[in-house]
């Protein structure tokens, strides 16, 4: 089961891509993709219900977040009311360590996402200030990175150790599913993916064409 | 709608009616911000402080040929937005992204990060607007919030203009992000 772990909808404040939109995309272009979650910056969207969508399309749309640490930003699967408790989604100072603890914790899971971007990725954050603990997992092919940050991000999940998993970053219909994760199982749920991803039995996929720097 | 994110300067249509803003005070433009802020800036402060405060009024007429000049501009080919004879002729759903305040902040608020640039406008249309209306543009500072890119850290003030007709009947809303850097 192939699904894009990693865009964003009209409810992101830089998304322009309405959610049937996607569907609608996905379905006329025969995209290789069973779902998509949708992981709007900073927040946690709780209030809309695309099962009918999901219904229509024979998709999986599943709900996350992204989030933003003092390493970069991180994708949160799993949220739950316990999680968004624990720290502000809302803030761009959270603590990584924090971030990654709380998810353990509440039963979530947090992968820090295209860590081979300056500023915002957390392989530039190492350099400064050494590895965290509690990584598992890194976004190692992210459809909107630069020539250059995926390459950086797959070497050096290796280097430590980290899984690799894929998410498009779209923000535009027209993006949705050039990288994705394939998993090797079926995955219906929130709860699903979070044990997938725990389980560790998932490969990146990329078929984006890469961008100029 | 590429006019839509015009230069944060310019009041396109601009025909101020009652000549005076909401709180009385001449037309001060887009720079009438408060000094700049030493140091680093509270920006949840300034959120608290801000977020709500509504600080002009500004009337807009509506005018047939600019209705058609805007819909040409947007490459709109509906009649109902082309055709001043179409019998529900009525402005593109993005017109009144054109209209801007008389000022883009109160008077005193303060200025975070430098540079900066329009970050575009979201429109949400209650009602259709027609020619030979007068329109009220209601300011408010909606929101003000920042997120983290390649290039820093960034700072987005959202000046929500919410227009209402003659009838005081809301016609649309108009989000206008305007991004600073925090950079020093």
């Amino acid at each position: 089961m192939i699904l894009d772990l990693h865009t964003h909808s009209v409810r992101s404040d830089d998304g322009r891509a309405k959610v049937e939109n996607y569907c609608q995309w996905i379905r006329k272009k025969e995209l290789p993709l069973d779902g998509f979650v949708l992981t709007e910056h900073r927040q946690f969207d709780d209030t809309s219900d695309y099962r009918e969508l999901e219904d229509r399309y024979g998709l999986v749309i599943l709900k996350a977040s992204e989030v933003e640490t003092d390493y970069g930003h991180v994708l949160v699967f799993g949220v739950n009311d316990d999680l968004r408790a624990a720290f502000d989604f809302a803030r761009i100072d959270n603590s990584l360590p924090v971030v990654l603890e709380s998810a353990r914790r509440c039963g979530a899971v947090a992968a820090p996402c295209h860590p081979g971007r300056v500023n915002v990725g957390l392989f530039a954050h190492y350099e400064q200030k050494g590895p965290v603990e509690g990584v598992e997992m890194v976004e190692v092919c992210n459809g909107g990175s630069r020539s250059g940050e995926d390459e950086l991000s797959a070497r050096e999940a290796e280097h430590f150790g980290y899984k690799g998993f894929g998410g498009s970053d779209s923000h535009i219909v027209s993006r949705v599913g050039n990288c994705a994760t394939q998993f090797d199982r079926d995955i219906h749920s929130i709860d699903d993916l979070v044990a997938a991803l725990r389980d560790g039995h998932f490969e990146a996929r990329t078929w984006r064409t890469p961008r100029a720097t | 709608m590429a006019n839509a994110e015009s230069n944060v300067d310019n009041n396109v249509e601009g025909q101020n009616v009652e000549g005076q803003n909401a709180d009385g005070q001449n037309a001060e433009g887009p720079s009438a911000e408060g000094p700049s802020a030493e140091g680093p800036v509270d920006i949840d402060a300034v959120k608290r402080d801000w977020v709500g405060h509504k600080f002009d009024s500004t009337q807009f007429r509506v005018h047939g040929d600019r209705m058609l000049a805007w819909a040409e501009a947007c490459g709109e080919t509906d009649p109902r937005f082309t055709d001043a004879d179409h019998p529900d002729f009525q402005a593109h759903p993005t017109y009144t992204a054109q209209f801007g305040a008389k000022q883009l902040f109160p008077k005193g608020f303060p200025k975070l990060g430098r540079g900066g640039f329009d970050a575009g406008k979201a429109v949400e249309v209650h009602q259709p607007v027609h020619a030979g209306e007068t329109l009220t543009g209601e300011s408010e500072i909606h929101d003000i919030y920042t997120k983290t890119g390649r290039s820093g850290t960034m700072i987005f003030i959202v000046h929500r203009m919410t227009f209402s007709n003659e009838a005081g009947e809301p016609v649309s809303t108009v989000d206008w992000r305007i991004m600073r850097s925090a950079k020093d």
